[in-house]
């Protein structure tokens, strides 16, 4: 493992600051996908700052119609927090997926975000519930956040800061976990929204992505068995040993029909 | 059972308190650490390797390449395989230098060692070594490799075949063939596994001038196998070679045998004069520590109109990866042959092993090291022999049994079996799982949208013929008179303190704490098997209890002196010597500790025997529930029958069993090892990519025992350790076809990943449709 600095971020500034001094520096926030990536030498930061502690980070809170998530948030408090139960069950629940009991209690919200791994659940709920990203510097609306596979909008030295989400009537998820990795290999989230119906697949394919045809099913009400026949292209689709393209196709087409069940339960 | 005989086992508290003694844990003053570079091609000629920038970075001590390994002439690994084919030609071991020399030939091949100052250190100087390969074209798959124009790994191995051996009647068998009224036939694979052990490979090794000679601290499954291999591989005299073996953390075969690094560490050492550590990471695991399995297997079975097998003919293909292991061929070819026949009397019998190098990591024994894929062929045959002729599968087994009054049953191949009563374990076994009421559950889980099926095995292994002719057990007593069981063996998670004690202690009739063992000792001068194919309590176990037997003996003389009684006059009974009319005792332990300090111990003694093979079985039925939407297979039910002959402990027993099945439902649903075809790159070298079984997926198993003492050592045990495994893939792998067979599958070949068994749903429905 290659040397580098550690270095603790006081505040949001101080973070700000060090990134922007040290242009070859990491930010770290509960590192699960971080340190991995070092040790397998895929990455050599100069150093590493640590904002996993951040008081500016942390918090859960519901503020009129929106739910707000710290980005330091860690995967195990959103999915035993009573508050997010209350107002988005699915969105804990989702939380509660997440790798295993060790990751949960590391990794954070903000940090899965950032690194938009297009096989993360995260994604899929910002981009379903139509959330908005909080960073240091502005406010970025889901659709333009993800831009394929670990791409974001971010900037240099841009933190996201929190995620606000609308709270929605209706809200699940439905993920088939890679057998090894427990990553989603697909991943479906349905939303109800002030703006419509929305539906985010995960894991997939390249990147986060909008189930165009399903929203549009769905828009004409929410009833179950509406996407049973839909069938999903997989032209796009990722493929690899584990799994060809036609099969996370069908996994799509059958999590989307079973988040759809569990929402009309 | 009694609470003794479920005891908790005597380790464990030491284990999961961590305070075991793994090799990582072992350091020796003044270490150096090593690191190894491989190749991250499948084949390819190294053209140049320039060491030197390594040589420049910090803390780095010496490199060491394959130019050393040549100098030391450490290229030729022992192999146990020994017996030649009837044309006389015998196994054709290609050259593999400790460190790669001239040619790499699997991806994570060592191209040259590291020697630092720190661990990290060597590792983070490996990037500073330069190699220029050329490559060469590519051969992953066995079948692939034995044809025409394949890639040849070596030159001395024309057509990568390295032996070829048969065995049975080929000409009794299609005679057989042609009067047989049908014949089903199949071929299966027992794919490739990656036997994962938790503790991951490790050494330390020294080296002393002035006598020498080495110090090794590493893992291993006891120290008489280790040290004679290590001895064959290096040249060095095995009284220069000291053994300090502690605990092991799993090894399923895999920790058995010698590996490069090991060979590597000892040239460094001895040329640097310092002992040298070496620890791997999972991801070299994943790469250079032997795979498992790996086995083509084509099968026929002819029977007569009443379903009576007539003959059966079998073809295996056996890949051993890049370079001959010293346990893999024997684990493929002489492992399998001597239970051809499963369970049945089959009268004519025929099988061919061809023995294959690919460009993959080279494999060895592994959890049943062949017994369970014998075991497979032959239950999937029987299985589809039974769907052929539409009779019921425990129906067809009953009437091709080998009969109660046939033992010893000699078969046609290599096996004389011990008597079993299989009928009585199929019984037993068909009760406890409700064969019979099966429709329901079936019913029910389609009303869940769920495909369930049933499936069943009926098997047997041979086990515990050991490499060494005899074992023997020493018992001592300690400074303070304590007793003390000495054995070779070395348990990697079998529990040998606890039976092996409860062994001696039952014997005695003395308490299992008054007795400690001592596995693997350096320096006791006794001979006997390493712990590996179910045998080491049939085998060490057995001399435990022959060695407590004369213990008792040996005793009464110095009882009879301490009574003031003649040797006739004393009578034993748990635990203590009295004069027959009940006036005087002397306690065994306390007499022992009256001669403590006496050099040696008058009650020192070593005992021995030699144990035949003998061989476990069992009636395994298993409950799979399939979704046909997304392929997932959920072991629904599952229950276990075995004779392991007499048990010791029943917790033990069945905590191997639990393991054994767990770890068969691993090679059946998950683990799946992937070489890319074209760069035989492996693409599955990490738990993300490598699904190792969970512990949910194998929850509660129904077990019960249907033993049949076994003749061939005193004790009356079989062995269990790979039972599971053996029973486990077919009634698996049988329980899925059957919950598929409805919709027209036929064929299913593991490991059914969601994606794979999804994919033959697909193809079975899109069929239907045309």
């Amino acid at each position: 493992m290659f040397q580098f600095s550690y270095l603790k971020a006081k505040s949001l500034a101080d973070a700000a600051a060090l990134a922007k001094t040290n242009p070859d520096a990491k930010l770290m926030s509960g590192g699960m996908t971080l340190l991995p990536t070092l040790k397998q030498g895929l990455a050599q930061p100069s150093h590493l700052i640590d904002i996993g502690g951040l008081s500016e980070l942390s918090g859960i809170e519901v503020k009129g119609d929106t739910l707000i998530i710290g980005a330091a948030t860690r995967h195990y408090d959103v999915a035993s927090s009573a508050a997010v139960k209350k107002a988005i069950p699915a969105l804990a629940y989702l939380a509660s997926l997440i790798g295993d009991p060790q990751v949960r209690n590391r990794g954070t919200l903000g940090g899965s975000v950032a690194n938009n791994d297009p096989a993360a659940d995260y994604p899929a709920a910002v981009l379903a519930l139509n959330a908005k990203i909080i960073t240091n510097r502005r406010e970025i609306a889901a659709e333009d956040f993800f831009q394929g596979m670990f791409a974001t909008a971010l900037e240099e030295g841009e933190i996201i800061v929190k995620i606000a989400f609308p709270l929605p009537k209706h809200a699940a998820y439905e993920k088939f976990p890679h057998p090894a990795s427990g990553y989603a290999m697909a991943g479906v989230f349905i939303a109800e929204t002030t703006s419509g119906v929305r539906v985010a697949v995960t894991g997939a394919g390249p990147g986060v992505f909008r189930w165009s045809d399903a929203e549009a099913a769905l828009a004409k009400g929410l009833k179950a068995g509406v996407l049973d026949k839909l069938k999903v292209a997989a032209d796009d689709l990722n493929e690899d040993f584990h799994a060809t393209r036609e099969y996370r196709a069908n996994l799509v087409q059958v999590m989307g029909k079973r988040a759809l069940q569990k929402l009309v339960a | 059972m009694s609470e003794k005989h479920a005891a908790n086992r005597r380790e464990d508290l030491r284990l999961i308190t961590g305070r075991g003694r793994y090799s990582s844990d072992m350091n020796l003053p003044g270490q150096l650490h090593a690191s190894f570079l491989r190749c991250d091609c499948a084949h390819a000629e190294i053209v140049a390797i320039n060491a030197k920038p390594a040589l420049k970075r910090p803390g780095v001590v010496a490199v060491f390449t394959g130019e050393d390994a040549m100098a030391a002439g450490y290229k030729d690994f022992p192999n146990l395989l020994t017996f030649t084919n009837r044309a006389g030609a015998t196994l054709i071991k290609p050259e593999r230098p400790v460190i790669a020399h001239g040619r790499v030939r699997f991806v994570g091949e060592t191209v040259a060692m590291v020697v630092a100052e720190s661990a990290l250190a060597a590792q983070d100087a490996l990037d500073a070594i330069e190699v220029t390969y050329k490559d060469l074209p590519v051969v992953v798959d066995a079948e692939a490799a034995l044809a025409a124009g394949a890639p040849q790994l070596h030159t001395n191995v024309p057509g990568n075949l390295n032996f070829e051996w048969d065995t049975g009647d080929a000409a009794a068998v299609e005679q057989a063939f042609k009067q047989a009224a049908h014949i089903t036939k199949l071929k299966v694979v027992s794919p490739r596994v990656v036997p994962s052990p938790m503790e991951p490979r490790a050494a330390v090794i020294g080296y002393d001038t002035a006598t020498d000679s080495y110090d090794v601290y590493t893992n291993s499954q006891g120290i008489i196998m280790m040290r004679w291999q290590f001895a064959a591989l290096t040249g060095v005299a095995e009284e220069k070679l000291r053994f300090h073996l502690h605990d092991v953390g799993g090894s399923f075969g895999q920790r058995s045998a010698v590996y490069p690094e090991h060979g590597a560490l000892m040239i460094a050492a001895k040329k640097l004069g310092r002992p040298v550590k070496w620890v791997s990471s999972r991801s070299e695991g994943f790469l250079s520590d032997s795979h498992g399995r790996s086995l083509i297997m084509a099968g026929e079975l002819a029977m007569d109109r009443d379903g009576k097998f007539l003959a059966a003919r079998y073809n295996f293909v056996c890949d051993m990866g890049a370079y001959l292991t010293p346990t893999g061929t024997a684990s493929h070819v002489r492992n399998p042959a001597i239970c051809t026949t499963g369970v049945y009397k089959i009268p004519a019998l025929y099988a061919n092993f061809r023995v294959a190098m690919t460009n993959t990591a080279p494999i060895a024994a592994y959890r049943g090291a062949g017994r369970p894929d014998i075991a497979y062929v032959v239950e999937r045959l029987v299985d589809q022999a039974a769907v052929d002729l539409k009779i019921d599968r425990a129906e067809l087994r009953r009437r091709n049994f080998i009969p109660l009054n046939e033992f010893p049953y000699k078969t046609p191949t290599m096996g004389v079996y011990e008597a079993s009563d299989f009928n009585g374990c199929l019984a037993k076994a068909l009760k406890a799982a409700d064969w019979d009421g099966f429709a329901v559950r079936r019913e029910a889980a389609r009303k869940r949208g769920k495909l369930r099926g049933i499936g069943l095995s009926t098997t047997i292994e041979g086990t515990a013929a050991g490499m060494f002719p005899k074992d023997q057990i020493a018992i001592e007593f300690d400074a303070q008179g304590r007793l003390e069981v000495f054995t070779v063996a070395l348990s990697q998670g079998q529990g040998h303190e606890t039976t092996f004690a409860q062994v001696v202690a039952d014997t005695l009739g003395v308490d299992a704490h008054d007795v400690t063992l001592r596995e693997s000792v350096q320096g006791k001068n006794i001979a006997g098997n390493h712990t590996g194919g179910s045998r080491s309590l049939v085998g060490a176990g057995s001399i435990c209890k022959v060695a407590a037997q004369k213990l008792i003996e040996q005793a009464r003389p110095l009882a009879a002196e301490a009574l003031e009684l003649e040797p006739s006059q004393v009578e034993y009974a748990k635990g203590v010597f009295s004069a027959r009319d009940g006036t005087k005792s002397v306690g065994l332990l306390e007499l022992a500790k009256k001669h403590a300090g006496k050099n040696p111990h008058p009650l020192n003694l070593v005992a021995e025997g030699s144990v035949g093979a003998t061989f476990p079985n069992g009636c395994h039925v298993a409950e799979v529930e399939i979704d046909p939407e997304t392929g997932v297979s959920e072991i629904a039910a599952y229950t276990a029958c075995d004779d392991s002959g007499a048990v010791i402990n029943h917790a033990i027993v069945e905590g191997q069993v639990h393991g054994g099945v767990a770890m068969g439902a691993g090679q059946v649903f998950g683990e799946r090892v992937f070489y890319d075809p074209a760069s035989g790159q492996l693409l599955s070298g990490s738990f993300s990519d490598y699904a190792m079984p969970r512990a949910g997926w194998v929850r509660n198993i129904n077990i019960s025992e249907h033993p049949v003492i076994s003749k061939v050592n005193v004790l009356g045990a079989k062995g269990v350790g790979e039972a599971g495994c053996t029973a486990s893939l077919s009634s698996l792998v049988t329980a899925a076809l059957d919950a598929v067979r409805p919709l027209g599958i036929q064929h299913l070949d593991m490991p059914l990943t969601a994606s794979r068994m999804w994919q033959v749903i697909q193809q079975a429905q899109q069929a239907k449709v045309k």
